[in-house]
């Protein structure tokens, strides 16, 4: 019998009830991917690591090594490590890489290497996770660059380099746990030994070693470091910690998944906005129904029953669909996943996983019905035949009389204080719309904010035309003094500083010696926005990342100090300013030239500089590109992109996703919202009609009405998306390192092309969804 | 006498089911002189509200013509419809049918705002002064559930004579009112017919009939008989002699 009621009221209300049941769907859609996509993540990263099985402690270093030395340190920290192995890495320039008709990789900011496969640990895979075995004359290529330049199986790479040539097919994809990521500097391209060898007799390349560990399960990795310092052993480059690897590995995704869950988490919103809304617009109604099921002596809980079954059908219905669909979405999402993490992610936790939102959603919806319902029990049956709920025991002061009105048509002031004297149902429209446009707008102002050439603040880079990084070789330190002296007198130049970094064992919160990197120079010439406080501008002083300054790193606040060696000297160093980095894994420092470098432990020599006006900046890039072998020169925005690429892709996906997610939900509520009001409202329009209203007349008064609550509903979405927006990127953004993010808006495309596009968007649904039937005769409304 | 309505061969049916047509009017003839004060009686199921709602363009007819004030009104466009119902008809309910978020008065302008560049004050002047012609002038900002069914109908009254309308519709106007308030509304509508202004009325109740002019009897979805009582002057002795009249014809047509 319930069913039977049930079904009715579903037949009866067949486009309220699709719509929410759409509406449930999409929230479940969303939910589904999202959880889906962070087993999916979590799983792959798991597989690939236990096949990859990467270094838990990597040493860069370029120039001389002795083995035999990295042996003793093994022996002696037995009980920490498990094995040692070192891989030569062979870097070629970029330029030296030919393929397809004429192209190299000159461009890429990326250091690439040529290596042999490992024997120990820290594997680079195929596609299908297995050891990558190469034959003569092949090469397997990283999947950063088989994208970036667009390379396919089967195509040929040439090395030319000093007179030597040589041609590799390429057969493999090169899935690299460590250095998969864009945001790691390095790629590693995987040779068969004979053709290193060859390359290495013909001094092909610059060679540099990749000193690895891997620690017992219980080892300790600070004092493996600590001891490989003290013990003076090879470090001319970074020092890396294997979880640095997963956290590459999981940014790009989890810029993506963060989205997707918050878009999500918006959607179930909008859900239960549509629930309610749906029960506002048709309780009148309903309360007549339930007033006859009360008059005929039916009980509260079984009326209940009879409203409660149908969300839960509806729910249940829009769950199984919801659940379902979300394996199409994430298969459109996964694809990166799949060819950077695991192609095989076929795993059941998904599955499971999944489930949870169809399960959360439905028991939101189930939960909102029954207070919805609760109301409705304290209602008499009378009450219930006679009352309207809206209205029901409200005696208001009467408002906006249309006397008042003085420059308006009454049919457009109707539609206003239409929206003024129901503001309960019309405020979840609002809410909607605003939520509508917060989903399109912030993904926007992501994207915006990291193509922009301010985004380099974020990177601990003040602003600036091209940045020079040298690479550290045995005649790096005349190569920089060279550069140096050089652009001091180029008239092209119209600025430039440098910067060196170095390692230096710094104190920790807990008083153990751990080493930090610190990069001296002068920060006033490319100065950088700090959280707090200013750059180091004299000696003592000392700026940390947001990242080192945090409980994870040193600990430490603006005025605080910090103890370091230099030189083997101790030196008090007073924080002057708290800045933000999300390079080096978000730990890095600050300070002025005078704090004197380490000289064993210098990582890196960089040059920023900015370009007069009157010069041709590629023409110049390309000058000092030739001139300093061990340089790399690169427009800081194109450092930028190529190191976010990847996000800033995915983000363009999500810019493109979000909008049109965005308007799918606006066209479907404003037609359900409309459908329902103009259903609610029949016998008042009826009444309108009969003393000669034409149905246009009406139709701009909805029109009116909703127009009302869209234009502010966009501006405080925007709004919201500008300044709420940037609280939460820059709480998802502070396990990266960036605490603070500034977006960077696009104006007319943040206030003039979205709103006019969501505007026309609405209006065109407006226009056809608010109709009002003629065709039927006026009494049967009017006399009912 | 100028005609104001005629309808002719009149026809309203509407399909039940596949099978099943319901025949509402049947060929009805019907014409109404202007300043004419007519009522329609007959048994529940007769047609008696559908021929007030097709005559008056509310609802459509399945065949024939109706010509309001020299038009065909089964021609025109909804919007020209509409736009003749605003400024020719008024019209006034049994269920009142009131705009619920409007004060009394405003329900009562509301019609003569539509108009473009209309002088609002003198909108608000009139809607006050008919007020006070049907003795609610206190009650203009009360809403409308802050009045009497009484002053609800008198409220509709003033809202369907506030565009100075050729015509006034009534459907049963009265039918849920006490005698009193009943005998009040016909008052007003007299006095309006008075000054001009034609009024056609379906009703169940005797008394009211009585006091218009011609009355018509439909059973069945056809005007079967009329009666021409002619006009009526206010006062006791006359109205028990028409209410006698007006029984003794209607028992001979099966009443």
């Amino acid at each position: 019998m319930f069913l039977k009621i049930v079904m009715n009221d579903v037949r009866r209300k067949k486009i309220i009830t699709a719509t929410v049941l759409v509406f449930i769907a999409m929230a479940v859609v969303l939910g589904s991917s999202a959880t889906n996509i962070i087993a999916n993540l979590m799983q792959s990263i798991a597989q690939l690591k236990t096949h990859a099985v990467p270094s838990d402690l990597t040493q860069m270093h370029i120039g001389s090594y002795d083995q035999g030395a990295v042996d003793a340190l093994v022996a002696a920290l037995g009980e920490h490590i498990a094995e040692q192995e070192t891989m030569y890495l062979l870097n070629i320039e970029g330029s030296d890489i030919h393929f397809g008709a004429n192209r190299t990789m000159v461009d890429t900011v990326q250091d690439i290497s040529f290596v042999v496969q490992n024997q120990k640990f820290d594997f680079i895979l195929d596609l299908d996770n297995r050891k990558l075995d190469i034959q003569a004359g092949e090469v397997a290529v990283p999947i950063y660059f088989m994208k970036t330049y667009g390379l396919s199986l089967g195509d040929v790479l040439r090395i030319e380099s000093r007179g030597f040539r040589k041609e590799f097919v390429i057969s493999e994809y090169a899935r690299d746990f460590e250095m998969n990521s864009a945001l790691a500097s390095s790629k590693r391209f995987v040779i068969n030994q004979a053709d290193y060898d060859e390359m290495l007799e013909h001094q092909v390349g610059e060679m540099e070693y990749l000193i690895e560990f891997k620690l017992h399960e219980h080892g300790d990795l600070r004092t493996v470091r600590n001891a490989y310092r003290e013990a003076g052993l090879p470090s001319n480059g970074p020092t890396i910690e294997g979880r640095l690897f997963s956290l590459f590995n999981a940014l790009s995704d989890a810029a993506v998944v963060m989205v997707i869950v918050l878009i999500s988490l918006l959607l179930v919103v909008v859900a239960s906005l549509c629930i309610r809304l749906t029960f506002l617009a048709t309780i009148d109604e309903d309360l007549r129904e339930i007033g006859v099921m009360k008059a005929m002596g039916i009980s509260k809980k079984d009326i209940r029953n009879v409203y409660l079954t149908k969300y839960k059908v509806v729910a249940t219905i829009a769950g199984v669909l919801g659940y379902a669909l979300s394996f199409l979405v994430v298969r459109a999402f996964n694809g990166n996943m799949r060819l950077y993490l695991s192609s095989d992610l076929s795993g059941s936790l998904q599955y499971v996983l999944s489930l949870f939102a169809p399960v959360a959603i439905y028991l939101i919806v189930v939960l909102y019905c029954r207070s919805v319902l609760g109301r409705i029990d304290g209602i008499s049956a009378t009450e219930a035949l006679r009352s309207d709920i809206m209205q029901r025991g409200k005696h208001r002061k009467y408002r906006f009389p249309l006397l008042k009105n003085r420059f308006l048509d009454t049919s457009i002031y109707m539609g206003l204080r239409d929206v003024a004297t129901r503001i309960k149902l019309y405020r979840l429209l609002f809410f909607i719309f605003i939520v509508c446009t917060f989903i399109a707008i912030l993904p926007l102002n992501v994207f915006n904010t990291m193509n922009s050439p301010k985004f380099s603040t974020y990177m601990g880079i003040g602003q600036c035309d091209v940045r020079i990084d040298l690479r550290k070789t045995d005649t790096i330190t005349a190569d920089f003094e060279r550069l140096l002296a050089e652009l001091e007198n180029d008239s092209d130049i119209e600025k430039h500083a440098a910067y060196i970094t170095c390692s230096y064992p710094a104190m920790t919160a807990d008083g153990r010696w751990d080493y930090i990197l610190i990069e001296t120079g002068d920060f006033s010439v490319f100065p950088l926005q700090y959280l707090e406080g200013t750059a180091p501008a004299e000696a003592g002083e000392i700026s940390l990342s947001f990242a080192q300054a945090s409980a994870d790193g040193l600990d430490k606040k603006v005025g605080d100090t910090v103890v370091v060696q230099v030189g083997g000297v101790e030196k008090q160093l007073k924080v002057s300013g708290i800045y933000q980095d999300i390079t080096n894994g978000g730990k890095t420092a600050k300070a002025g030239a005078s704090l004197g470098l380490q000289h064993d432990a210098i990582l890196w020599y960089m040059v920023n500089l900015d370009i007069a006006l009157h010069a041709d900046v590629s023409a110049k890039m390309a000058h000092y590109q030739s001139t300093y072998a061990s340089a790399q020169v690169n427009g800081i925005k194109e450092y930028a992109r190529q190191t976010m690429g990847n996000i800033i892709r995915q983000m363009g996906a999500i810019v493109i996703g979000g909008l049109a997610i965005a308007i799918v939900v606006m066209v479907l509520i404003t037609a359900l919202f409309l459908k329902m009001l103009l259903s609610k409202d029949m016998s008042q329009i009826a009444i309108m009609r009969s003393i000669g209203l034409s149905a246009k007349q009406i139709e701009h008064q909805y029109l009116a009405g909703t127009m009302a609550v869209l234009l502010p509903g966009i501006i405080l979405g925007i709004l919201a998306a500008d300044y709420l927006g940037e609280i939460l990127v820059s709480m998802a953004m502070s396990s990266m390192g960036a605490a603070s993010i500034r977006f960077v808006g696009i104006a007319w495309q943040t206030w003039l092309v979205y709103p006019l596009l969501i505007i026309v968007v609405v209006g065109i649904t407006l226009s056809l969804s608010c109709k009002i039937a003629v065709a039927e005769d006026l009494s049967v409304v009017l006399r009912s | 006498m100028r005609t104001m309505l005629e309808a002719r061969n009149v026809h309203k049916k509407i399909a039940l089911d596949e099978d099943n047509v319901l025949h509402i009017l049947r060929d009805v003839d019907l014409r109404i002189g202007e300043g004419e004060f007519v009522s329609v009686m007959g048994p529940s199921g007769s047609g008696k509200s559908t021929l007030l709602y097709t005559v008056s363009g509310m609802d459509r007819i399945t065949s024939g013509s109706v010509r309001f004030m020299d038009q065909e009104i089964g021609s025109l466009k909804e919007e020209a419809l509409s736009k003749l119902r605003l400024e020719h008809m008024g019209f006034i309910f049994q269920d009142i049918n009131l705009l619920k978020n409007l004060s009394l008065i405003d329900n009562i302008m509301f019609p003569a705002l539509l108009e473009k560049h209309v002088d609002k004050k003198a909108v608000h002047d009139k809607a006050k002064r008919l007020m006070e012609m049907t003795g609610i002038a206190t009650l203009a900002d009360n809403s409308i559930t802050q009045a009497s069914g009484g002053q609800l109908q008198r409220a509709g009254i003033c809202r369907a004579l506030i565009n100075e309308p050729a015509m006034i519709f009534g459907d049963e106007p009265t039918g849920a009112l006490d005698s009193k308030s009943a005998a009040e509304i016909m008052t007003i509508l007299a006095e309006i017919n008075s000054q001009g202004t034609t009024v056609m009325l379906v009703t169940h109740d005797m008394k009211v009939a009585a006091k218009t002019q011609r009355v018509l009897y439909m059973v069945d979805g056809c005007i079967i008989a009329q009666k021409h009582l002619g006009p009526y002057v206010e006062s006791s002795d006359t109205l028990v002699d028409r209410e006698q009249e007006l029984m003794n014809w209607l028992v001979t047509n099966g009443f």
